[in-house]
């Protein structure tokens, strides 16, 4: 495991290793995969996305969002309100790939007007409003009845194509993933690592703070919405329980913690395993999957506050270390 | 990485893995099923599931299997627990249908999640029999699949409604949670009182675990109404009648959409549930009786010998489902999708559960919806009159007025 | 008139409530600088043990106080003596995760035992009484005069007991008050432990208005993070006034906004705290101390 570690801590050893997994579960369909197969192996994808995207302005830029579902949400009654007749006199119905850009887009839009207001809040004001916001909107979705079918929410045309499905979500997971990688290695990612570590430092050096928070918060909406109308697609039905859902903040959240906070592959792999232990082992014990998650994030930020990648010791996790110890810098060894 | 890889594998194995149970030699129909063991709607899908179970093994035991053609056919049916999750559900009905390859498809209870699995269904083309869903948007997307035995949300205040036009009510008010089937019914709700010639003062929505609906009643109040129409979950009808009391509101009736016809709201309500109106999908009291399992009364005791339990309408409805798919197995003479299909769509059968006619979307249009009305801590049927035993009281007396009433009644003992 | 009169009263009822429910996380933030995001579990944890005893032994909510805050007291005493007091020295994000793990632990906890099924405490009086006209629910009227009695309590606690003057002393100056002798871990369990209890006996009054259901404690923690936004940090006068500002706020909506009114009521609290937030982060009143906005 440790040198598992270490490949991934290596300048292309992380990407190398990534590209081939890729490479690999490209061909997952062709070996006969069943449809439900590809179903599961799509929604780990997905969820991988999902905390990718959390990490970067949770882990990355050390702003705890806890109503991330909510562009989430944007995205899917996005998709839902362009395919469906909607009562939209400008917008024709459009097809799946014609509306996606706009799931994107429209949760961006509604990142950069929510952002500019919280993003200059600190610390837990800013989880709090995030949180506000996530209810607010779910509320307000509610109310827009015209527009959203209120409660009783928005049947989408229930075209299912698992293989598609499989190859958008992997061709998604890929990008996303990389584009992590990239963003944790440029100027970018060192700003946001910067203003994690110390934001009115960061400021004083230079770093234009605003436009990178609210840049990396963006990006997050972005493929977050995306997901999101993904999601309200393959599901062919949203309203605004089961699109604007609690549990996947709590979730998203956790994958990251398990994994390791703030690093690359940390959501990658808490996100696999999150996954893979609530559907092997914990299905038989379903109401007990939050309890153990309570329980377990507790131990985490206790024990090892930087998930799996960070008792292994990897590169990426050594300036997270401070976050939750402040007293121990010389965990911090940067080689 | 292989590590990974060697999990998908490991889900590919556990999912295979009851396939075996469904022998395919032995001529057995499989019926898969989906319904929430654990999660929000684990109570009701233990009654669905107790509902299937009991029509299995009556099938089993005493029909004696399903003849199509010249051979005799035992049913099986497969359960998995959607967890009342959409997610789930979807990824356990595309696993009945292409793992286990069952022929025919039960539905899980709940509109939602009914509609996740319907789509997969379509998709698959094979037919799902749902006896826990009355919304009327899952009828409305085109499927050719899916029959529900439930008497659709649109239709749930038309009989109480057409009763109390007769007897005087012009003016009504709606309260309705803002989910899907709830909003079917106030929506059907509007529909039926301007056809019985009453006015519709107000409508108010309220969201989803509301604490407390005391500004409701409180509008209402100053528009004295003759009919109150409120509800969406047991727990709001509860805070309906407190919120009334509170706020001394008194409509001349009170119909609550959901709730009412539970025991445990006499239970929980005491005289305070007194006069309170609401509509059943179905009762043990009814006066309905068909060819497979007799009365509505002999249908409730079978269930009382197998579970120990009086039967709720979420459990007979799953039985009726399951034998609705039954006649029409037997009357298609088939176990062909297609041919099931159209014997689905001719099927015109009385049964414990009331009458059962599909129309060409697949929802229940013969089944009139009953009423309930709460009188000396009873549960009683008052319309449609064809199958009560009670009458409707209208209009009912205030709070203040049964207060009076008490106090006239004990001193007089 | 008569509506604009008894929808004041549906108000105030309401705000004194609120400001009730907000002391213990007031307090918990003004003296620890912990935002406890599992209140609204602890209240929601009150009112399931009102309803216990109101069922099994046919206890009074209202009698039932005087068992369920010595109980919450102990719980909130040891949450803090082993868990956050352990967490204090880290940066506030740790804590806030601590507290939503513990949020979701005693929800889940809930569910198992109780199910997701609303449980309901119908005591006998409820109902109103007329006064010119109006009606004044009982229940409620209760509700707003134990709350104004609690409040009392804990003010004239904080004022002039020893305890109370160390509590606050701790949440003016932490290494001051250590120069001075008080032990901060010991004055901290002490306090995490009186905010639990005062959080559960606000989730016991109101048991017999509302429907007990596990996942009913967010809005509240939500709406105690408004208030005490609106009406400063640990503070009873401002607890009082944010907590009025608050109910008012939410019943002229519900009441006076037709067909949605109660969606409106509902979304009302968060955009009041995501506009405060925005503009005024540092809170309408100063409390026990200024917010800790840096």
């Amino acid at each position: 495991m440790k040198n598992f570690s270490k490949i991934l801590s290596k300048k292309w050893g992380g990407l190398t290793l990534w590209g081939s997994l890729i490479f690999l579960l490209s061909f997952y369909p062709l070996t006969g995969a069943s449809g439900i197969q590809l179903f599961t192996a799509t929604q780990i994808f997905l969820w991988v996305i999902l905390a990718s995207n959390w990490n970067l302005i949770g882990g990355m830029t050390g702003y705890l969002d806890f109503g991330h579902a909510v562009f989430f949400g944007i995205g899917a009654y996005t998709m839902g309100i362009l395919v469906t007749n909607s009562s939209l006199a400008f917008a024709p119905k459009l097809s799946f790939w014609q509306a996606l850009p706009w799931t994107g887009i429209s949760a961006v839009i509604f990142a950069l007007l929510i952002g500019w207001a919280t993003l200059r809040l600190k610390g837990a004001y800013f989880s709090i409003a995030m949180l506000s916001t996530f209810a607010a909107t779910r509320e307000i979705v509610r109310i827009l009845r015209p527009l959203t079918g209120g409660g009783s929410g928005l049947d989408l045309p229930p075209v299912l194509n698992r293989p598609g499905e499989y190859y958008f979500m992997l061709i998604t997971m890929a990008i996303v993933v990389s584009l992590m990688w990239w963003i944790r290695r440029s100027e970018l990612g060192m700003s946001l690592v910067a203003i994690r570590e110390d934001e009115v430092g960061a400021e004083m050096r230079g770093i234009d703070t605003t436009f990178h928070k609210l840049f990396a918060f963006a990006v997050a909406a972005f493929f977050t919405g995306i997901c999101g109308a993904f999601w309200a697609w393959q599901n062919t039905y949203i309203d605004p329980d089961v699109v604007f859902f609690q549990n996947r903040n709590i979730i998203m959240i956790m994958m990251c913690m398990l994994g390791g906070l703030g690093t690359v592959w940390g959501p990658v792999i808490g996100a696999v395993l999150l996954y893979l232990l609530q559907d092997l082992i914990w299905s038989n014990l379903v109401d007990y999957h939050l309890l153990v998650l309570g329980v377990l994030l507790i131990l985490l930020i206790m024990f090892i506050p930087y998930g799996i990648l960070g008792a292994l010791g990897n590169y990426d996790t050594a300036s997270i270390v401070r976050i939750f110890k402040t007293s121990n810098k010389t965990k911090a060894k940067i080689k | 990485m292989p590590l990974l890889l060697g999990l998908f594998s490991v889900t590919a194995a556990c999912s295979s893995k009851s396939s075996e149970i469904s022998d395919k030699s032995t001529d057995t129909i499989t019926i898969g099923a989906a319904v929430s063991d654990t999660g929000k709607y684990a109570r009701e899908g233990k009654d669905t599931r107790q509902g299937y179970d009991l029509w299995q093994d009556w099938v089993n035991n005493e029909g004696g299997g399903i003849e199509v053609g010249d051979r005799n056919y035992k049913v099986e049916i497969i359960y998995y627990d959607d967890e009342g999750s959409p997610d789930t559900t979807a990824r356990l009905v595309e696993k009945l249908i292409t793992e286990d390859k069952v022929d025919f498809l039960l539905a899980p209870y709940s509109s939602g999640l009914t509609k996740s699995a319907s789509a997969i269904a379509e998709k698959y083309d094979k037919i799902m029999a749902s006896g826990g869903a009355s919304s009327d948007s899952l009828f409305t997307r085109g499927f050719k699949n899916l029959f529900s035995v439930f008497t659709p949300a649109q239709y749930y205040t038309e009989s109480i409604l057409k009763a109390l036009s007769t007897k005087g009510a012009k003016t009504i008010v709606v309260a309705y949670e803002d989910t899907e089937f709830p909003t079917n019914v106030a929506e059907g709700t509007e529909k039926w009182a301007e056809k019985y010639g009453m006015e519709v003062l107000a409508v108010e929505t309220y969201p989803k675990d509301t604490a407390d609906l005391s500004a409701i009643t409180s509008k209402f109040k100053s528009l004295d109404p003759d009919v109150f129409i409120g509800g969406g979950h047991f727990n709001d009808a509860l805070l309906f009648v407190r919120a009334a009391k509170e706020q001394n509101f008194n409509p001349r009736a009170m119909v609550l959409t959901v709730g009412a016809s539970n025991p445990k709201f006499v239970e929980e309500m005491g005289e305070d549930s007194a006069y309170i109106f609401g509509p059943t999908q179905w009762e043990s009291t009814m006066n309905y009786q068909g060819q497979y399992f007799g009365t509505s009364a002999e249908y409730a005791q079978k269930y009382q010998e197998k579970w120990g339990e009086t039967p709720t309408y979420q459990a007979a409805g799953a039985t009726a489902a399951a034998l609705a798919l039954h006649i029409a197995i037997d009357k298609a003479d088939s176990l062909d999708t297609e041919a099931v299909r159209q014997a689905m769509k001719e099927l015109d059968e009385e049964t414990f559960f009331g009458p059962i006619n599909f129309d060409e979307t697949g929802k229940n249009i013969d089944k009139p919806m009953g009423t309930i009305q709460i009188l000396d801590n009873q549960i009683q049927v008052v319309v449609p009159e064809e199958i009560s035993l009670a009458q409707v009281n209208y209009p009912v007396p205030g709070w203040k007025e049964r207060e009076d009433n008490d106090s006239v009644a004990s001193n007089s003992n | 008139m008569t509506q604009l009169l008894q929808t004041l009263i549906n108000g105030l009822l309401l705000g004194g409530f609120y400001a009730v429910m907000v002391l213990g996380f007031s307090v918990f933030w003004g003296v620890m600088g912990v935002i406890n995001l599992a209140h609204g579990e602890f209240l929601m944890t009150g009112a399931y043990l009102a309803w216990l005893l109101f069922t099994s032994f046919s206890i009074d909510p209202f009698a039932s106080l005087l068992l369920i805050m010595p109980i919450m007291f102990i719980v909130g005493f040891i949450m803090q003596k082993f868990l956050l007091n352990r967490l204090l020295e880290r940066p506030s994000l740790a804590t806030l995760l601590a507290t939503f793990g513990i949020s979701v632990i005693l929800a889940n906890i809930h569910k198992i035992i109780y199910s997701a099924d609303p449980r309901n405490v119908p005591v006998s009086y409820s109902g109103s009484f007329e006064l010119l006209g109006l009606s004044l629910p009982l229940v409620k009227s209760l509700i707003f005069v134990v709350a104004l009695a609690i409040m009392l309590g804990l003010y004239l606690f904080l004022q002039y007991t020893r305890l109370g003057k160390a509590i606050r002393a701790a949440a003016q100056n932490k290494n001051a008050a250590k120069i001075v002798g008080i032990d901060i871990e010991q004055v901290y369990a002490i306090t995490a432990g009186i905010c639990i209890a005062l959080t559960a006996a606000a989730g016991a009054i109101i048991s017999p208005t509302q429907a007990i259901f596990p996942f009913m404690g967010q809005p509240f923690t939500l709406k105690a993070f408004t208030i005490t936004v609106l009406g400063g940090l640990g503070q009873i006068p401002g607890a009082l006034l944010g907590g009025m500002l608050l109910g008012m706020a939410e019943v002229m909506v519900a009441t006076y906004v037709p067909g949605i009114g109660t969606n409106l009521g509902v979304v009302i609290s968060l955009l009041v705290l995501i506009l405060v937030l925005i503009f005024r982060p540092q809170g309408i009143l100063t409390g026990l101390k200024r917010m800790p906005i840096d």
